[in-house]
């Protein structure tokens, strides 16, 4: 009965009854088991166990003694309640038994890389783990549950753990559970609403802090997939990568770290998450990433493996992808979108590199392929990108951007509107000069908004600024009537004062002053931008 | 934006202080609708006058139009800023700016 990997554990199986009738011969045996010396490791298997009196727990206690680690495994409910009763597992290891179930014929709600998830009953699933998961990690992804469950994220914990074959599984008590995979493949209309949820819960668990050292820090690992994954590119872009993952700002935001449609769960009409084992630390541009991983980028070579995946086809995939950015993003600014799409996809393609490499060789044409095309894309990013992390704290706190205003759109507005633009101009170095310049330029669209866009009521404009390579941007969004200033002609400079009229001027002045002007009518909404450009010389045109 | 009243029997000279904007340009406004009467030499005085919207040119251009029917109007002492916007939107033209 030795354990051939440790010549020191001696495992003795326990069965039947030990009380005051045989307790002394069982002790003989054990001992004889043991041997002259007593081993440093003592287990116990207790699986056909059903009783121990005080006398078979003071044979125990003399073990104790003689060996420093004894543990008793597989101890059924009954046994498991006496030896808790007598304070005998604060003193020994106590394992209990698990249960046995069987997944076999219940239906999949949910399936990720490391684990399935299996509905038992209508109340109950179990998230079976595929790769041979020991119970330490069982017990680590618990404790992270229970930390994410304190902090403050709504999270399904485990009450118990199982066998499942020659796997373990978690089970959790979830009533009708569904997970958001299968709804939008069942119910592609409540697609908004997947997405509002999914965000919000992102914003949940970005917005917690995390305690130092409470969870492993995301950017090492990305790090080290650029390490492993860096010769396939040349020099300058490999060195590029490296240098801009390192720069990426060490935040103390919560990252779920592999959060898809398939790992949440609607129960009983509460949002759920039930996969905790990948909680990390770090930048929010990282879990973008992943999540622009699990949708868009492993499918773009191959459509098909989003729909095994996610149980939706691959166009369902890279809507949810984007309207989810634009969600989390909170903003009309498709600039912004787009830069931290690109960010997020640079990071993505260097992990996804190094995971198809590592897991499935480089051997077809069709890994090369895939690889290839990562490699373009991701070269293409980089020559695009001087940094690859973004204001997260501006996204998370929701109103409180500092780049944007709304205000009523009324003249009475307009003052606020020039104060909040003129600070920033300055702040962002433009000499005064140019400030007036571009000042009149927002007065006039403002008052522009201000008097035409809601004729029939009242609306608000948003004014957002952006600052980026030497120019200013300011963008002016609203929900008013369509209407395009740019389409309206310029007026007839040449008429007399007698016959000249001020109509279309403030928006000709604009056109004039800025260094460009367009308009775009996108989801209802009127988007007008100004920009400004820094001269190089320092001198204004 | 201030605005000093300096007269000189049909003379008239206003000199604008500040920003002639969206905000302000309903002063102007009123002074030059209702303080017209008997002058013949209007005088605006741009000085002090560090911004000029299209809100401040359409009261320019109707105390233009006013002054046309009974007299002269002039602009003076216009600092960069502001004639560039009479520049490009041909005020230079149809005002008499020194």
């Amino acid at each position: 009965m030795n354990d051939p990997n440790n010549q020191n554990t001696i495992t003795i199986p326990l069965s039947g009854r030990i009380d005051s009738n045989n307790a002394s011969s069982e002790e003989e045996r054990i001992r004889s088991l043991i041997g002259p010396s007593a081993p440093k490791g003592l287990v116990l298997d207790a699986e056909k166990l059903d009783y121990i009196s005080s006398a078979g727990l003071r044979i125990l206690l003399r073990l104790r003694k003689e060996c420093s680690d004894l543990r008793m495994v597989n101890v059924s409910s009954d046994v498991y309640e006496i030896l808790e009763m007598t304070g005998f597992t604060e003193m020994i290891g106590v394992e209990k038994a698990f249960r046995r179930i069987s997944v076999e014929n219940c239906e999949i709600i949910g399936e990720g890389f490391n684990a399935a998830v299996y509905r038992i009953d209508s109340d109950t699933v179990v998230k079976v783990y595929k790769h041979g998961e020991g119970l330490e990690e069982i017990k680590r992804e618990r404790e992270t549950a229970r930390l994410a469950l304190i902090l403050g994220v709504p999270t399904a914990i485990s009450y118990d753990v199982v066998k499942v074959g020659n796997s373990f599984g978690s089970v959790f008590e979830l009533l009708n559970a569904r997970s958001f995979s299968k709804i939008i493949a069942e119910e592609p209309e409540r697609m908004s609403w997947c997405v509002k949820e999914y965000v919000d819960m992102l914003h949940v668990i970005h917005a917690i802090s995390v305690p130092e050292g409470k969870l492993p820090p995301v950017k090492e690992e990305a790090i080290g997939d650029v390490q492993r994954m860096k010769h396939l590119l040349d020099p300058e872009h490999a060195e590029k990568l490296m240098h801009l993952v390192n720069a990426v700002a060490d935040t103390d935001n919560m990252l779920h770290g592999d959060y898809h449609t398939q790992n949440i769960v609607l129960a009983d009409g509460e949002v759920l998450l039930i996969d905790m084992d990948t909680l990390c630390v770090g930048h929010p541009v990282f879990e973008l990433a992943r999540i622009y991983r699990a949708y868009v980028g492993f499918s773009e070579y191959d459509p098909a493996i989003v729909l095994k995946f996610q149980g939706f086809d691959a166009d369902t995939a890279k809507e949810f992808w984007q309207r989810s950015l634009r969600a989390y993003l909170n903003t009309d600014d498709e600039a912004f979108i787009a830069e931290v799409e690109a960010k997020a996809r640079c990071i993505a393609y260097s992990d996804m590199i190094d995971w198809r490499i590592r897991h499935m060789g480089l051997d077809t044409d069709e890994d090369r392929a895939t690889v290839e095309l990562w490699k373009k894309e991701l070269c293409e990013l980089l020559d695009g990108l001087t940094e690859l992390d973004f204001d997260a704290g501006a996204v998370l706190s929701g109103g409180q951007d500092a780049n944007a205003l709304e205000v009523e759109a009324e003249r009475n507005s307009l003052e606020k509107v020039m104060d909040f633009v003129s600070e920033r101009l300055v702040a962002a170095g433009f000499p005064p000069k140019l400030v007036m310049r571009f000042s009149i330029a927002v007065e006039e669209i403002f008052v522009n908004i201000a008097d035409y866009a809601y004729p029939n009521g009242s609306g608000t404009v948003k004014v957002r600024t952006r600052f980026e390579n030497e120019s200013a941007k300011v963008v002016f969004i609203d929900s008013g009537i369509r209407y395009d200033p740019l389409a309206k002609p310029d007026p007839d400079l040449d008429l007399p004062a007698s016959e000249r009229r001020v109509g279309g001027l403030g928006i000709f002045m604009t056109k004039k002053l800025a260094d460009d002007i367009s308009y775009e009518y996108r989801d209802g909404k009127n988007i007008l931008t100004l920009e400004l450009k820094l001269p190089a010389g320092g001198e204004p045109k | 934006m201030e605005i000093i009243k300096k007269e000189n029997g049909s003379a008239l000279t206003l000199e604008l202080r500040g920003r002639l904007d969206t905000i302000t340009s309903p002063t102007l406004e009123a002074v030059i609708n209702t303080e017209l009467d008997g002058v013949q030499e209007l005088t605006i005085d741009c000085s002090y006058l560090e911004y000029i919207s299209s809100a401040g040119l359409r009261v320019l251009l109707s105390a233009q139009k006013k002054m046309n029917e009974k007299g002269s109007m002039k602009v003076t002492n216009v600092n960069e800023m502001v004639g560039e916007i009479f520049e490009i939107t041909g005020f230079c033209d149809i005002l008499s700016i020194e």
